[in-house]
């Protein structure tokens, strides 16, 4: 394998392993509080953590450059006060991977944590436990296999993520090139072996963690 | 009654449903008890502070958990109420210890380790610490609901139909057993159940649900005699309630017209009810003290036998140690029940020797005691 490719393969796990760790943080809160929660916004909230989900990737990655690129409603004032732009960054890859594989883990865990009977956590709070300390002691592990499959999910749509990635971080070789921009470069310059590889690595992978995520599934049911 | 132990009035309106109840309670089991959809659980979870009502106020022990007027709510949490819930709701993912030390959290590992061990040690748990609830069977899985309880030492017990998920024989056997654990306590617990037979060996005092709505408070033995109200005896599932007219009503007596028979009840000073004649009148008969009367002894004596009616054995069931009988009364005009008049339990041995699987047609009496009036 070229040393292009395995630049892309680690930059691609990197990337994916980081995005994964992000949705974890942002994504099993917001799960539990759009499964256990009522509150003002609810509605818009859902909807934009799934809009993703349906629109196309170029889209969010559009939004994504109106609200992070250097002149951008978050971008400039970064610009401004440090003098560095995410845009065109391998952090820009895992921020366009993070938002895209995002509600494939809130949808996931959110159905895992609204199946928990919630006799259960009635139970923890006649027995002293708060409404954070039964989430954490009862509710996330009872939903802990549904939760891991989205993880699962969350982590393969970040391994393959292209079309957002490509509008906020660009193409740069070594630098934001990731796995399947990199086939999708093979492609356009003839290099047919190295897109081949590249393709049956992704394949190999995206079947593997779908195994993973259809057994924790099916045993989270 | 001095100062009741609990003291319980709560409203709460849900969408379509709203209960308005108000009952009280001394030592022992407070049972409440009516047909599903009555708003017994939901009383429970008011109790416990997981639902909270729009108004009223609940006392435990002198203890106020709740005061709408007052501002008072204790949480959930700091209500020390120990609740069994019809699921169980055992924690799947904890041991058998685990569950039971749950509540537990903030004593020293020592102290929950002893009383951990005190409970298992009490309910016969042993060597089922390790296991989880899905590697016991349902009888331990409800022991270790109850000791999960128990363990915090609770100031209240709440019990929401703690047996229905059991068999009909380990739910003997652990009705019993729960009776014992109860009365040895000695704290305020409330169960609730649509069983009656359930009701009455659990609980000292008898809630009667219906509607969202408290119907008949009081002594398990009042409650079996003299049910408040036809509604109260229609929940309770009493045989051979039937429909009558008055005929002439003194304090100590009341004539009734049911069926071309003239009957004679007992009426009580106490309660002063006193209807006019020709008004409708409910009644019960209890099927055990209806007695037939045997042919080979003659006459029936009008001084041993009074209230003496004619029928036919129209359908008869064996229940093992009794038969029930369905009787028919010889006179014209619809039965009071579908096809038969009256239910008569009589035992094995009398339906033996009396022939009765042969010989259809009977006279028998019902003493004036045993016809139990419902004032309207």
């Amino acid at each position: 394998m070229s040393a292009e490719s395995l630049d892309a393969l680690w930059l691609s796990l990197r990337v994916a392993v980081l995005a994964t760790a992000l949705d974890a943080m942002v994504g099993i809160p917001l799960a539990y509080l759009l499964a256990r929660r009522n509150f003002r916004g609810k509605t818009l909230v859902d909807l934009l953590v799934t809009l993703p989900l349906v629109l196309p990737p170029t889209v969010t990655g559009f939004y994504l450059i109106v609200l992070l690129g250097r002149r951008g409603w978050l971008g400039a004032p970064l610009y401004a006060a440090t003098g560095f732009t995410i845009a065109f960054t391998w952090t820009a890859a895992v921020i366009a991977a993070t938002v895209m594989a995002l509600p494939l883990l809130v949808r996931t865990a959110r159905a895992a944590i609204e199946s928990v009977d919630r006799d259960f956590e009635r139970a923890a709070h006649t027995l002293g436990r708060s409404e954070w300390r039964t989430a954490w002691e009862v509710t996330l592990p009872l939903a802990r296999n549904g939760i891991v499959a989205g993880l699962v999910l969350a982590f393969a749509r970040a391994l393959g993520e292209f079309g957002a990635t490509l509008m906020l971080a660009g193409n740069i070789p070594g630098r934001t090139t990731t796995v399947p921009l990199a086939i999708y470069t093979a492609v356009q310059t003839g290099e047919s072996g190295q897109a081949l590889g590249l393709v049956a690595l992704l394949t190999l992978l995206s079947c593997g963690v779908l195994l993973i995520a259809g057994r924790l599934g099916a045993r989270a049911s | 009654m001095s100062t009741p132990r609990l003291d319980v009035a709560v409203v709460k309106h849900l969408p379509g449903f709203t209960i308005d109840v108000h009952w009280t309670a001394g030592d022992g089991v407070a049972v409440l008890f009516g047909p599903s959809g009555a708003g017994k659980s939901l009383t429970l979870a008011c109790l416990s502070g997981l639902v909270r009502p729009d108004a009223g106020r609940i006392v435990v022990d002198g203890q106020v958990l709740f005061d709408a007027s007052a501002g008072i709510d204790v949480p959930p949490q700091r209500r020390r109420v120990g609740y069994v819930f019809q699921s169980l709701a055992l924690f799947p993912h904890l041991s058998v210890a685990e569950n039971i030390g749950f509540g537990l959290r903030d004593r020293s590992r020592h102290e929950r380790g002893n009383k951990v061990a005190e409970v298992v040690e009490r309910l016969g748990l042993g060597g089922l610490e390790a296991r989880r609830p899905s590697e016991i069977s349902g009888g331990q899985r409800q022991r270790v609901a109850l000791g999960r309880a128990l363990a915090i030492d609770p100031a209240l017990l709440l019990l929401d139909e703690p047996l229905s998920a059991l068999d009909l024989p380990l739910r003997r056997a652990l009705r019993d057993e729960l009776r014992e654990t109860l009365a040895a306590l000695r704290m305020a617990a409330v169960v609730v159940t649509h069983d009656f037979t359930e009701a009455y060996r659990l609980g000292d005092r008898i809630v009667v649900y219906e509607n969202g709505r408290v119907v008949q408070a009081a002594p398990r033995s009042e409650l079996l005699w003299q049910p408040a109200s036809e509604s109260v005896a229609r929940i309770m599932s009493i045989p051979n309630l039937l429909r009558g007219t008055v005929v002439k009503a003194t304090p100590n007596r009341i004539q009734l017209r049911w069926r071309g028979q003239t009957l004679e009840a007992v009426n009580s000073p106490a309660r002063a009810y006193l209807p006019d004649a020709e008004a409708p009148l409910a009644f019960f008969v209890r099927p055990e003290y209806v007695r037939l009367i045997r042919k080979d002894r003659g006459l029936a004596d009008p001084g041993h036998h009074m209230n003496v009616m004619r029928g036919t054995v129209v359908d008869d069931a064996d229940f093992g140690t009794t038969w029930t009988l369905r009787i028919r009364l010889d006179e014209p005009g619809p039965p009071a029940q579908g096809a038969w008049d009256l239910e008569v339990e009589v035992p094995h041995l009398v339906y033996e020797i009396l022939d009765i699987g042969h010989d259809r047609e009977w006279e028998f009496s019902i003493h004036r005691g045993s016809i139990h009036v419902l004032p309207g």
